[in-house]
C-alpha cells in the first residue's frame, strides 16, 4: 500500500472505497504488471513450499537416468525440464534453487533497506558533518566495484549464505543511504519541518512522523530494483564458484554446471538462466508500475493513449465529427455556435480571399496588412474544442471557443486560471501537450485552418504566421544555448540565413526590444539575464519574423509591476509597428482595461462574453463578467465590502449540465439547468452566452 | 573549470586511499599464501624463509607502510606466482580491458541515445512500450548466462564465432555483446526518461513555435538538455563494467584486468591484486573527472557554478 495516505486526496479512481481494493484494481488494469506480480508470487511460493515439494529429488543422484532430454512427462513432472549428467531432475533443482536464492536476496535487501534508509534519513535530517561523512562513506563503498568487493570478502569469510547476505547488504547500503538522504534533505528545507522543529519535536520523532512517510514510496521502488541487482550478483558469484556452494542449489550454480555440459545437454544451462531473467524482469516491471502509481505527477500518463500527436493531426475542421464526451460534459450545441461566430463576423469574408492568396501561396513572411477600414480578421477561431486525456477519461477543457482578432488590434482572452484560455492559445499555435487533443473547431489564419495543418505546412506558419510568448521566460528559453543562437534560429529556419547574418539579425532584435549592450550579451546564457530581460528576449524571438498574430500567454505574470508595464508597452509598440494582431491571455482585469481593444471573457472552457473592452467593462452583459468586475477593489467602493463570486469554477470533468456558471450565478433560473446558453449578440459588436444577456444589456 | 577539477581531485583522494587500504588488509585476511606456494611438506624453516623473503613476517602496519613507500617510488612489488613485477602484469592486462570497455560504452551510448530518443518521442506509443520492455529485460539479463547462451548458439550450434581468445574481429563480438547488454538496457531507460522530460519542457514548445523541424527540436534542443542525467548514469555504469569484465573475461578467457584480479585473489597474489585494484581505482577516478568535464562542457550553468 505504497503512499496511500498521500494519494487519498488526489485519487482519481473514484467510487472504490478502501485503498487496498483500489490498488488491486489498479494492478488488474495493467495486465503487464499483473503478470509480473503473478510470476513473483509463483517464485515466492516455490521458495517457501519448494523444500516440501521436492524433498531430496534435487540432490539425489540417479545414475540410471543421466542426461534426459526435456519436455517429456514419461518419468514424472520433475523430469519435464530434463536431467543432468548425474540424473538429477532440472525442474526439481530449479524449485529448490528458488528457495536458496530467496534466502539470500530477501534478507540482503531488507538489511540494506533498513540500515541504509535509517542512516540516510538521519543524515539528511540533521545535515552538517553527519551528512558529509555519511556521503563520503557511501562514495567509498560505491567507488569500488561491488563484485570485486564481494570476491575479496567472500575469501575472508569463506562462502556461506550468511556471508553472501552480509556482503550484498553492505554493498547496497549506499544506494538507500543516498536516496533517503536526498529526499529527507529536500524535506528539511520545507517549511513544515521548520514548524515541527519549532514545536520541539525530537529528531527521530520528526523523522518517523514527517520524513519516513514521504520517503518510503521511493525507497520501496529502489528496493524492488535492488532485489534484481542482489539476485543477479548472487547468481554471478555462485556462477564464479564463490557464492552458494554445493550441495546447495542456486540458479547461478546450475548455469555454471550447465556450462560444463553445454555441448551435450543445453537444457541444464538454459532453464535456470530463464528463471533468473523472468524473475528479475517481473520485479523491474512491478517496480516501474509502483513508481507510476505512487507518483501523482506521472499518473496522468496512464490515461494517455499512444501517439497523441498523431491523433491530433487528424482532428478535422468539422465540429460534427467531434466525439461527444459524457453527459454533462456536452459541449455547447456546435451548429448554433458557429452560426454566431459567422454572424458576428460576416463582413470579413469579402476581403478574405484576395489577401490570403498573397500569404499562403508565395509563403513570404512579411505581408502588408490591409488598412484598418477593411476590418479583416487576422485570426478567427471557431468552436474550438480541446479534450485532455486523464485516467478517468477525456476532460473537455475547451468547449467550443470562438473569437476573432483583427490586424493591429489587441484582443484579451480573460479568465480565471483553469478556464482553458492557455489551452486555447496552445491549440491555435499547435503546441498542445501530447495528453491534450483538438477534437473540433477551426482556427483560420488567412485561408488556412491551423488545426488541420501538419508537418511542413504547419512549421511554415510557425513564426511568420503565429508567434507565441510564454509566461515563464526562464523555462521557455533553452538553458544550454546562448540567447543569440536562440534568437537567430527563426532566421536560420525560415529565411535560410547564414549563421553570421542571422546573428546580426538577432543582435538587431535584441536592440529593438531594449537589451543593453546587445552585441556582447548575445553570447550570454538565459540564466545570466534578469526576469524582465528574459521576457524581452522571448518577445523578440516571437516577433522576429513579424507574425500576423502574436499570442501572448500571461506575458507579465511572473514579473513585478514596473517591469510589467515596460513589457506591455513594448508589446504595444511592436503591435503598432508590425500591424500584427495581438491576443493577450491574462487573468488581470487591469491589464485588459489598459492595453486591450476588445475582450473575450472565458469561463469553464467557453467564451461567455465578447465586446469592446470599454463597453464590456462599463456594462457587462453576462453575470460572470459582472461578478469579476465587482470583485476588483475600486476607488468608489472604498470602505465597503468587496464582492466576490461564491464557489469555485467547475472541474473540467464534471461541468454542470446546462449553463456552466449557473451554480455560482445570482440570476440562475430553471432554464439555466436544462438548456446551455449560446453566445448570442446583445448589441453592436457584442455577444454574451447567457439566457438573460439581452435583459442585462437593456437594463 | 580548474577550480572545480582541483576540488574534485582533492575530494577523491580519501576514497582512493580507503580503497587501497581496504584491499591491502582484506587481501591479507584471505589466508596465508605459504599454503599455496609451498609444498604441504614444507618445514617451518621454509615457511619462515618464504615469509621473510616477501616481508610477511613484519606486523601488518609495517607492511602497509613499506607498501606505501614502494608505491610512492612506483614500485608495485613482484608477483608471487610469476616473480615478475606486478606493474608489468597489470599494464599488460589493462589495455585489453580498456579496449573492451571502451567499445562497449561507445556502442551502448550511441545505441541508447537513438533508441531512447525514438521511444521518448511518443511516450506510451507501441514503439515506446516495446523499447521499454526490451530495455528493462536487457537490464535484467544475467551477463554470465547471456554469454553462455551466445556461446551455445553462435559457437557450439552455428559455429560462427570463437568461444575465446582475442584474435580477429569475430572474437570481440560475444564479449562486447555480453558486456554491453546491461548498460545498454539501463541507458535506454535513462535516455528515454530524460528525453521525455526535456521534450515536454517549455523551451521545446518555443522551438516548435519558431517552426523548427522535429529533428532540430529533438537533436538541437532536447538532447543536450537531457545529456546531464545520461552522463551521470553512464559514468556509474562504466564503473560497473569492472564487474562485468570479471565475468566476461573469465568466460571468454580475455586477458584483461578482471581476470587478473580474480586470479590473483584465488592465488593470494597480493602484489598483483593491489596493483590491479590501484590502477582500476585510478581509472575510475579519471573517469569521474572526465564525466565532470563533460558536464561542464554541456551545461553553461555548471561552468558558472564551478567558477563561483
Amino acid at each position: 500500500m505504497l503512499g496511500t495516505d498521500k494519494e487519498r486526496g488526489t485519487a482519481v479512481a473514484s467510487g472504490r472505497p478502501g485503498s487496498r481494493h483500489r490498488w488491486l484494481a489498479l494492478l488488474l488494469q495493467d495486465r503487464f504488471a499483473f503478470a509480473a506480480a503473478l510470476v513473483l508470487v509463483v517464485v515466492a511460493l516455490c521458495a517457501v513450499l519448494g523444500p516440501l515439494l521436492v524433498g531430496d529429488l534435487a540432490t539425489r543422484q540417479n545414475l540410471r537416468d543421466p542426461g534426459r532430454e526435456p519436455f517429456s512427462l514419461e518419468h514424472g513432472w520433475a523430469y519435464v525440464l530434463g536431467s543432468d549428467s548425474l540424473g538429477r531432475p532440472v525442474a526439481a533443482r530449479m524449485i529448490a534453487a528458488a528457495s536458496t536464492t530467496m534466502s539470500v536476496a530477501v534478507p540482503a535487501v531488507l538489511c540494506s533497506l533498513v540500515v541504509g534508509s535509517l542512516w540516510g534519513m538521519w543524515a539528511g535530517f540533521h545535515g552538517g558533518w553527519r551528512e558529509s561523512v555519511s556521503l563520503r562513506v557511501a562514495d567509498v563503498i560505491l567507488s569500488f566495484p561491488s563484485l570485486l568487493l564481494a570476491v575479496v570478502v567472500l575469501y575472508v569469510f569463506s562462502p556461506s549464505v550468511a556471508a553472501l547476505v552480509l556482503v550484498l547488504a553492505v554493498a547496497r547500503i549506499p544506494v538507500y543511504l543516498r536516496t533517503a538522504r536526498a529526499e529527507s534533505a529536500e524535506l528539511r528545507s520545507r517549511l513544515f519541518m521548520d514548524a515541527a522543529r519549532t514545536f520541539g519535536t525530537g529528531g527521530w520523532a520528526s523523522i518517523r512522523r514527517h520524513v519516513a512517510p514521504s520517503v518510503l514510496p521511493t525507497l520501496l521502488t529502489v528496493a524492488a530494483l535492488d532485489f534484481c541487482f542482489v539476485m543477479l550478483t548472487e547468481s554471478s558469484l555462485s556462477f564464479l564458484g564463490i557464492g552458494i556452494q554445493p550441495p546447495d542449489v542456486s540458479w547461478g550454480l546450475m548455469v555454471a554446471q550447465g556450462r560444463q555440459e553445454l555441448r551435450s545437454a543445453w537444457w541444464i544451462a538454459v532453464f535456470p538462466g530463464l528463471a533468473i531473467v523472468v524473475t528479475t524482469v517481473s520485479a523491474t516491471v512491478l517496480a516501474a508500475w509502483a513508481r507510476l502509481s505512487t507518483d501523482p505527477g506521472q499518473r496522468w500518463r496512464r490515461g494517455l493513449r499512444g501517439g497523441g500527436r498523431r491523433v491530433r493531426a487528424k482532428a478535422g475542421g468539422a465540429v460534427a465529427d467531434a466525439p461527444v464526451p459524457d453527459e454533462g460534459l456536452q459541449s455547447p450545441a456546435p451548429d448554433q455556435d458557429r452560426a454566431v461566430a459567422q454572424d458576428s463576423h460576416r463582413d470579413r469574408d469579402v476581403t478574405h480571399d484576395s489577401r490570403d492568396r498573397d500569404v499562403t501561396h508565395d509563403g513570404t513572411a512579411t505581408v502588408t496588412p490591409p488598412s484598418e477600414s477593411t476590418r479583416s480578421d487576422a485570426l478567427a477561431v471557431e468552436s474550438l474544442c480541446v479534450d485532455v486525456h486523464t485516467p478517468a477519461g477525456p476532460a473537455a477543457v475547451v468547449r467550443g471557443v470562438s473569437f476573432s482578432v483583427r490586424f493591429g488590434e489587441t484582443l484579451a482572452l480573460l479568465g480565471e486560471s483553469g478556464c482553458g484560455k492557455s489551452m486555447t492559445a496552445h491549440a491555435v499555435a499547435g503546441l498542445l501537450d501530447p495528453a491534450a487533443e483538438v477534437v473540433g473547431g477551426q482556427a483560420r489564419l488567412g485561408g488556412e485552418n491551423l488545426l488541420t495543418l501538419t508537418g511542413r505546412a504547419r512549421r511554415r506558419l510557425a513564426g511568420p504566421g503565429v508567434g507565441i510568448v510564454f509566461q515563464d521566460a526562464l523555462s521557455a528559453l533553452n538553458p544550454v544555448q546562448t540567447v543569440g543562437a536562440q534568437l537567430a534560429e527563426p532566421f536560420r529556419i525560415h529565411e535560410r540565413m547564414s549563421r553570421r547574418a542571422a546573428r546580426a539579425e538577432a543582435v538587431r532584435l535584441m536592440e529593438r526590444v531594449g537589451i543593453p549592450e546587445a552585441r556582447s550579451r548575445a553570447g550570454a546564457y538565459p540564466h545570466q539575464f534578469s526576469g524582465g530581460m528574459r521576457q524581452r528576449l522571448l518577445i523578440a524571438m516571437a516577433v522576429a519574423l513579424r507574425p500576423r498574430v502574436l499570442l501572448a500567454d500571461e506575458p507579465t505574470t511572473a514579473l513585478d509591476v514596473t517591469v510589467q508595464a515596460q513589457i506591455m508597452d513594448l508589446l504595444g509598440e511592436l503591435r503598432g509597428e508590425q500591424r500584427m494582431a495581438l491576443v493577450l491571455i491574462t487573468h488581470d482585469l487591469g491589464l485588459v482595461a489598459d492595453h486591450a481593444d476588445r475582450v473575450a471573457v472565458m469561463y469553464a472552457g467557453a467564451v461567455v462574453e465578447t465586446g469592446p473592452v470599454a463597453r464590456v467593462f462599463a456594462k457587462p452583459n453576462h453575470p460572470y463578467t459582472r461578478g469579476l468586475l465587482e470583485s476588483v477593489p475600486a476607488e468608489q467602493h472604498k470602505g465597503g465590502r468587496l464582492n466576490s463570486i461564491p464557489g469555485s469554477p467547475p472541474d473540467p470533468r464534471s461541468v454542470p449540465a446546462g449553463c456552466a456558471f449557473r451554480t455560482r450565478c445570482p440570476m440562475a433560473r430553471e432554464v439555466c439547468a436544462t438548456r446551455p446558453p449560446t453566445l448570442s449578440p446583445t448589441g453592436a459588436d457584442r455577444a454574451a452566452a447567457c439566457h438573460f444577456g439581452k435583459e442585462l444589456a437593456d437594463a | 573549470m580548474f577550480t572545480m577539477l582541483r576540488r574534485r581531485a582533492l575530494s577523491s583522494v580519501v576514497p582512493l586511499l580507503v580503497v587501497v587500504l581496504g584491499v591491502f588488509f582484506l587481501a591479507r585476511l584471505t589466508g596465508d599464501p605459504a599454503n599455496l606456494y609451498l609444498p604441504l611438506s614444507a618445514t617451518p624453516e621454509m615457511r619462515a624463509d618464504f615469509a621473510a623473503r616477501n616481508g610477511f613476517d613484519q606486523p601488518l602496519v609495517t607492511q602497509f607502510g613499506d607498501y606505501l613507500a614502494q608505491v610512492a617510488r612506483l614500485d608495485f612489488g613482484e608477483s608471487l606466482r610469476t616473480a615478475q613485477p606486478a606493474a608489468e602484469a597489470v599494464l599488460r592486462a589493462f589495455p585489453a580491458t580498456l579496449q573492451l570497455a571502451g567499445w562497449t560504452m561507445l556502442l551502448a551510448l550511441v545505441g541508447a541515445v537513438v533508441i531512447g530518443s525514438v521511444a521518448a518521442y511518443r511516450p506510451n506509443s507501441a514503439t515506446d512500450r516495446i523499447a521499454s520492455f526490451l530495455s528493462s529485460t536487457a537490464a535484467s539479463v544475467p551477463d554470465f548466462w547471456f554469454a553462455i547462451m551466445g556461446v551455445l548458439v553462435f559457437a557450439v550450434t552455428l559455429g560462427w564465432l570463437p568461444t575465446s581468445g582475442t584474435n580477429g574481429g569475430a572474437a570481440w563480438i560475444l564479449p562486447v555483446a555480453t558486456l554491453l547488454i546491461r548498460p545498454f538496457g539501463v541507458l535506454v531507460q535513462v535516455v528515454r526518461g530524460a528525453m521525455v522530460s526535456a521534450l515536454s519542457a517549455p523551451y521545446v514548445k518555443v522551438a516548435r513555435g519558431k517552426g523548427a523541424s522535429e529533428a532540430r527540436v529533438v537533436f538541437g534542443h532536447a538532447l543536450r538538455n537531457a545529456a546531464a542525467p545520461v552522463l551521470t548514469v553512464a559514468g556509474d555504469l562504466a564503473v560497473g563494467l569492472v564487474n562485468g569484465a570479471v565475468v566476461v573475461e573469465t568466460i571468454f578467457g580475455w586477458p584483461g584486468i578482471g581476470k587478473l584480479m580474480i586470479d590473483s585473489v584465488l592465488q593470494r597474489d597480493f602484489a598483483v591484486l593491489q596493483a590491479a585494484v590501484l590502477v582500476t581505482a585510478l581509472a575510475i577516478f579519471a573517469l569521474n573527472i572526465l564525466v565532470d568535464v563533460c558536464h561542464a562542457l554541456l551545461d553553461p550553468r555548471v561552468r558558472l557554478r564551478a567558477a563561483a
